[in-house]
């Protein structure tokens, strides 16, 4: 069976907060390059590793994880606002 | 570009580490069957330094042995899956292989197989799997950070 392809936001996240890999690794539970293959989206992480990945970035799982490619987070975070006025 | 220059490099000394292991079986059957010169096996000491060199460059220092050989608690859910493959691979080219030797030898009437042939398989089947793995994956370094 092939899974389709789930897109992440790690790469982004682990920049924005000066994580090295194998800091990032360490924290989660894996080998650093399974870090990388995460980040090129090469390999799809079970769910209980991306709740560690969710908790470590203390963010919802949906925000870091979509089965659809995923925008900006800045642009995201601009739709939340516009959706919230609108209510 | 690192990454492609990596997992070539570790093609590269795959090949060599079996390329070696073939020349050295091929000469000693050269030597036994086709009755070459016994000084021939003297090259069989080269043969072997390529290959003890050879099996760490492609399997010790990118850990692809260890990775293989050690239990599955240590290692992460890509790393069991990665394995698990690489030991399905393994399982039918080694099946594939010892067949054809074991045909090969019965046609050739060379029976029983020996030592080195039993030895050499010995090697094939605890090797397949990292050489798999070293074959399909990319050994990236920290600096990639």
């Amino acid at each position: 069976m092939k899974s389709r392809k789930i897109f992440n936001r790690i790469s982004v996240l682990r920049k924005e907060r000066n994580v090295s890999r194998k800091e990032l690794a360490e924290k989660i539970g894996v080998n650093f390059q399974t870090v990388g293959y995460l980040e090129r989206e090469e390999y799809n992480p079970s769910l209980d590793l991306a709740f560690k990945i969710s908790e470590y970035f203390d963010l919802p799982i949906e925000l870091i994880f979509s089965a659809k490619p995923l925008k900006p987070l800045s642009e995201e975070i601009i739709e939340l606002k516009n959706k919230f006025k609108g209510e | 570009m690192k990454k492609q220059k990596s997992i070539n490099q570790n093609r590269v000394w795959i090949s060599i580490n079996y390329l070696s292991l073939i020349i050295g079986v091929l000469l000693f059957y050269a030597v036994k069957i086709l009755h070459w010169p016994l000084s021939y096996l003297l090259f069989e000491i080269g043969i072997l330094g390529v290959f003890i060199v050879s099996f760490f460059k492609a399997f010790i220092i990118p850990k692809f042995w260890k990775t293989v050989h050690t239990s599955l608690e240590n290692l992460d859910e890509r790393e069991v899956q990665v394995v698990f493959n690489a030991l399905r691979y393994a399982y039918s080219i080694f099946a594939i292989i010892c067949l054809v030797i074991i045909y090969g030898f019965a046609i050739a009437k060379y029976q029983p197989i020996d030592v080195v042939i039993a030895g050499s398989l010995l090697y094939l089947a605890h090797s397949l799997p990292a050489s798999i793995i070293g074959w399909n994956e990319k050994n990236i370094s920290m600096e990639d950070d």
